[in-house]
């Protein structure tokens, strides 16, 4: 019984971690929040739902759900982030893609309405329940995990392997000193949002195949716990944001198993000013913020 | 205009102002629903149960706002910028659970009972804290809040207690908010926790930037034209959201340094380490 929330706060997690590794990337790279990052990881199931209602393919709706998060993820650093790049205007930026945010969530309100629809593919995968380690997993959760293991490795790969990557750790490290070089500092910026947008997208589709509904609520009600997760991890540190995400999903589900409830949605907020209080930097504190930020 | 939608726009107004006291500490906060909830709870609570009149119980909202904003803020502002926003979105978004778990104020279900609030109590709120907003704003108290705001360790060398200054400003806008509540209450009657969801500190902070940050003329501006002009033009009405959401952008896009930097120097997501 224990073993099947750990295993449930692990999936849980692994859609935290999804959506905090973009923020912190991003955090990382242009010292920004993204708040309408949130609400891409909303658009990413109701992007699913269109294509699956069109075709009965689930591998489609995901790659639909990335590059549709993608270019919306390009859109948000446009509108957002491109002109509002000096130093003092970081909380303006933050402001304006919270305004986006909140221009996705009233368009896809006048779409789709409020109620969430349910998701027409979550029985293409199959019912019933297979065992593992003794643990009993359903088909949707096992997709879950392994999905999200392989997006996280994808993403260490891409970071760390590639020229793409070097780039971005390049300019996250010092965007003065990248230019300099001949980093294309912009392109790499779009290129940051491209990625996480569509991991946030991917993400949301996710979680709408495991709540087996579509719902506009999800960017508000579940998303934006990832900002509590990345201030946990770290700000700008990828794996402190992936440990940080499995960590609060682990948490809640252990809440809910002994018998909290509701009030395990307290858990990642307090446990955020917990840590914000007795170590400030985060967990596994930051490669990329210097004490000014925090002071 | 009706008196309905005059007392929700004062309540907008008050809601405005007490984002724009924190802000003026440098402060910014997306605490400001929970306060409201606090406010409307405690205050909902006397009247219905303990049988206070009206307004005594909305001014012990209002205090019970402040004291907590005052022990909310305490660990709040030993972090600042976008740490403190996340802080704050903390504080709000637990304040729904926390209340939907209480029994006594009725848990999810909600409280009912209230009745009382008139325009005049609304009209009579803004007033009194408008002026106190220009007393300050006229007095040596306005520099003391410059100068804490535009750099807190310049003002700190200067003898000021920053982390008092701040606390104080963050805690009369939570009884601000909290009178809000207070008055919000006694007017719907009935509320449910969810009614003070995230989305009100959002509106709050964006009715501040809207009608901008440099004086308290402005967030009133904001909060009047975002309540009177969705009721009285249909498209707007329907589209509150949106265009709402749409005038930020392009406001933050047309004056690219944003409103809010003017008189907001020292608030940045990260002082480069290089």
């Amino acid at each position: 019984m224990i073993a099947g929330q750990i295993v449930n706060g692990l999936m849980v997690g692994g859609l935290y971690a999804l959506v905090a590794v973009g923020l912190t990337l991003i955090v990382g790279v242009l010292h920004r929040i993204n708040f309408a990052h949130t609400e891409v990881f909303m658009v990413g199931g109701f992007v699913g739902l269109v294509i699956a209602q069109a075709v009965p393919s689930l591998p489609l709706a995901m790659v639909g759900a990335f590059f549709v998060g993608g270019i919306l993820g390009i859109v948000v650093e446009r509108i957002s982030f491109r002109n509002l790049n000096s130093e003092e205007a970081s909380i303006t930026a933050a402001l304006s893609s919270l305004a986006v945010g909140l221009l996705m969530l009233d368009l896809v309100h006048h779409i789709w309405g409020t109620e969430p629809i349910s998701f027409p593919l979550v029985n293409a995968l199959g019912s019933g329940s297979f065992q593992l380690f003794g643990v009993r997993f359903v088909p949707v959760q096992g997709l879950v995990l392994a999905l999200t293991l392989v997006l996280v490795l994808v993403l260490y790969f891409v970071i760390e392997k590639t020229h793409t990557g070097r780039n971005i750790r390049a300019v996250s490290d010092n965007a003065t000193a990248a230019a300099l070089l001949g980093i294309p500092v912009k392109f790499v910026g779009q290129q940051v949002f491209f990625i996480t947008s569509a991991l946030a997208a991917v993400a949301g589709l996710m979680f709408a195949l495991r709540v087996g509904t579509v719902n506009s609520d999800i960017g508000i009600t579940f998303a934006l716990k990832a900002l509590a997760v990345i201030a946990i991890g770290g700000m700008g540190n990828l794996w402190g944001a992936v440990v940080g995400g499995l960590l609060v999903g682990l948490m809640e589900a252990m809440a809910v198993h002994f018998g909290f409830g509701r009030l395990a949605e307290l858990v990642v907020w307090g446990f955020m000013i917990i840590v914000l209080l007795v170590r400030p930097q985060g967990l596994f504190g930051s490669v990329f913020h210097g004490a000014g930020a925090r002071a | 205009m009706s008196s309905d939608l005059l007392l929700l726009t004062t309540i907008n107004i008050l809601m405005a102002w007490s984002v724009y006291i924190a802000l003026s500490a440098g402060a910014l906060t997306f605490g400001a629903s929970a306060f409201m909830a606090i406010g409307c709870y405690v205050a909902g609570i006397l009247t219905v149960k303990a049988g206070l009149p009206m307004l005594p119980a909305c001014f012990l909202g209002a205090a019970a706002s402040g004291i907590l904003g005052f022990a909310f803020g305490f660990p709040a502002l030993r972090v600042r910028g976008i740490y403190l926003i996340l802080t704050t979105l903390g504080i709000t978004m637990s304040m729904v659970v926390i209340l939907e778990n209480i029994d006594f104020v009725g848990g999810t279900v909600g409280l009912g009972g209230m009745s009382g609030a008139t325009v005049w109590h609304g009209v009579g709120a803004v007033l009194v804290v408008g002026a106190a907003l220009w007393w300050v704003s006229k007095s040596p108290l306005q520099r003391v809040l410059d100068a804490v705001r535009e750099d807190d360790e310049v003002a700190a060398s200067l003898g000021l207690n920053v982390v008092f200054v701040k606390l104080t400003a963050f805690a009369v806008g939570s009884a601000v908010a909290g009178f809000a509540g207070g008055l919000y209450g006694h007017y719907i009657t009935f509320v449910r926790p969810d009614a003070f969801n995230v989305l009100i500190s959002i509106y709050a902070v964006m009715f501040v930037i809207l009608g901008g940050t440099n004086n308290f003329w402005g967030a009133a501006l904001g909060a009047s034209i975002m309540t009177i002009l969705p009721e009285q033009v249909q498209v707007m009405r329907e589209w509150r959201p949106t265009v709402f959401a749409l005038t930020i952008i392009v406001l933050l896009l047309v004056r690219p340094q944003g409103l809010i930097t003017k008189r907001f120097l020292t608030i940045r997501l990260a002082r480069k380490t290089s």
